[in-house]
């Protein structure tokens, strides 16, 4: 990456006695630029620790590297698995059976791995976080646009993600001011191993719980045939197009891609120090992440397809009678696990997403950013991370607030916001100035782009289903 | 003049040899913190195409950001 100015020593660093050592050439050389930071010094532990383990042969250290290397592709796809996705699904699943989104939705995430790869790309050539090259290579006015496009979209996700955790432990009998704040309590507590490493562990962990609808589902008993059948026919959309079907697809497609997954998995790629060498196993941890988040939603309306006669849909959300209307095909333990899946969906997505505006808000305003940093350091990340929470947290809160509209609504403005965030992402991934010979292939562009047209696409559908909702009618619909 | 980092590392603390070693070796220069403040990527200039698409995008997104507005005043009502 050319170099464009020199910045003033930063305050307050520390520059190592090591440089003493050092001949007199190198110390010129090293005196002149490097500083040595609590962060490096982490990062630096953790590349160590791949290197090692790439210097060895045989089937363990390479599934030891892959353990090393996952992260960031699999927090990104099981994040977005969030509480509106699965209302988003549980509804589909409720309101429509199988017939036409079992194929639908693993389209979507076939859509995701294309757009996240973009990402992993950019972030092991540039060691930077998305809002930062944008900021950058395209100036502020446009940085600052696309930096409050992200706020904005993450803030009200992030209403919806406490709204999952209140509905979620409300079956359990928790009361909403106790889930709320209790979750607060939780997303800081992660927050203090000040290490990116421990911090990826945990919320993976806790990620993985992602699958609890899995079981949910076999308990209901699904006709394996027929969801088979689902998969390859993939049968038309049932009622066709109307406001209502072009609704729930801008849902179930917000609920697999939004641009807060660029933001957060570019960021944690630099924030964990890949290289381009990784390149690879953060496609494969994009790709295993896909799939595992792809079972999980494909299992939340596997699990609520028996209440496709009932006609549940999300405005039934609020109480958890999703859970709680499952009841009868499942059993309390299975209905317990359906809303515990619902909390943790809120859990993990409220803190990948206020991750993702930290790190962005850091890279833009140009202030320490990364997990590694201790409070004291990274004050303004943390804060930024924090306060967004617990703003969202209040929010979910105060009594009156209409949130179902807030829940139906979020993954559609995911879906409106997306081409502009996916423009930048594919001129970037385009420049051969910063990405040298990893600039996307043909295809890759070809499938990007495809992806673009299908978001607009569907964006101005659901314009037409608003304001002309007769016209859907020209278009094959009712 | 971008505005630099603000104090990453408490100014009473040491970096021992050790570690020095340990980043110098496992970092690749541009993963150094201080190294990516000095260096930041060169402003690309937009062409005339770039702009009206950024344009075209951005008019789109107030544009439907208004109709779910309207979606959210209409379902209230």
């Amino acid at each position: 990456m050319k170099e464009t100015e020199t910045a003033p020593e930063p305050r307050g660093l520390t520059r190592s006695k090591a440089l003493d050592d050092h001949a007199p050439d190198d110390r010129r050389a090293l005196d002149s630029a490097v500083v040595i930071t609590h962060e490096d010094i982490d990062r630096a532990h953790d590349r160590e620790r791949v290197s090692e383990t790439r210097a060895r042969r045989g089937l363990r250290p390479r599934l030891r590297l892959f353990w090393l290397l996952i992260g960031p592709g699999m927090l990104v796809m099981l994040g977005e698995n969030d509480g509106p996705s699965m209302v988003s699904y549980a509804a589909t699943g409720a309101r429509f059976g199988i017939g036409f989104f079992i194929p639908f939705i693993a389209l979507t995430f076939l859509m995701a791995c294309v757009v996240q790869e973009m990402t992993v790309r950019l972030g092991a050539a540039t060691h930077r976080g998305h809002a930062e090259l944008i900021f950058d290579r395209f100036g502020p006015f446009w940085g600052w646009f696309s930096m409050v496009d992200l706020m904005v979209g993450n803030f009200l996700t992030l209403v919806t993600e406490f709204i999952a955790i209140r509905a979620g432990l409300g079956f359990f009998g928790v009361r909403p001011a106790v889930a709320v704040l209790g979750a607060l309590l939780v997303l800081s507590v992660a927050l203090m191993t000040h290490r990116y490493w421990t911090w990826e562990r945990i919320i993976l962990g806790a990620a993985m719980f992602n699958l609890a609808f899995v079981p949910v589902a076999l308990m209901t008993h699904p006709h394996w045939p027929a969801v088979g059948r689902a998969m390859v026919t993939w049968k038309p959309l049932p009622g066709g197009l109307t406001q209502e079907t072009v609704l729930i697809l801008l849902a179930v497609i917000g609920a697999t891609v939004t641009p807060w997954m660029l933001f957060f998995q570019q960021s944690a790629i630099a924030d964990k120090g890949l290289t381009t060498r990784d390149i690879r196993m953060g496609r494969a941890d994009t790709m295993l992440g896909a799939a595992l988040a792809t079972v999980a939603a494909l299992a939340t309306m596997l699990a609520t397809a028996p209440l496709f006669t009932h006609h549940m849909s999300a405005a039934n959300f609020e109480a958890a009678e999703f859970a709680q209307a499952l009841q009868p095909f499942v059993g309390r333990w299975g209905a317990a696990l359906f809303a515990f899946g619902i909390f943790e969906a809120g859990m993990v997505a409220a803190i990948t997403i206020s991750t993702s505006s930290a790190y962005a808000f850091g890279e833009v305003a140009r202030r320490p950013h990364s997990l590694n940093l201790p409070f004291k350091q990274g004050r303004a990340f943390y804060l930024v991370l924090l306060i967004e929470a617990a703003a969202a947290a209040g929010l979910v809160l105060i009594p009156g607030i209409p949130l179902v509209y807030i829940v139906l609504l979020v993954n559609v403005i995911a879906v409106l916001a997306m081409p502009p965030a996916l423009l930048f992402l594919y001129m970037l991934v385009n420049d051969r100035e910063i990405m040298g010979a990893l600039v996307s292939p043909t295809w890759a562009n070809v499938l990007a782009l495809a992806v673009v047209v299908i978001l607009i696409g569907a964006g101005l559908l659901f314009g037409i289903s608003v304001i002309a909702p007769n016209a859907l009618a020209l278009v094959g619909g009712r | 003049m971008e505005k630099p980092f603000e104090s990453a590392i408490g100014p009473d603390a040491e970096v021992s040899r050790e570690e020095f070693t340990s980043v110098m070796t496992a970092l690749e220069p541009d993963q150094i913190v201080s190294t990516k403040d000095h260096q930041h990527c060169p402003r690309r200039r937009l062409t005339r195409t770039e702009m009206i698409v950024f344009w075209a995008l951005r008019i789109y997104l107030v544009f439907m950001v208004g109709v779910v507005v309207y979606q959210i005043w209409t379902g209230v009502r």
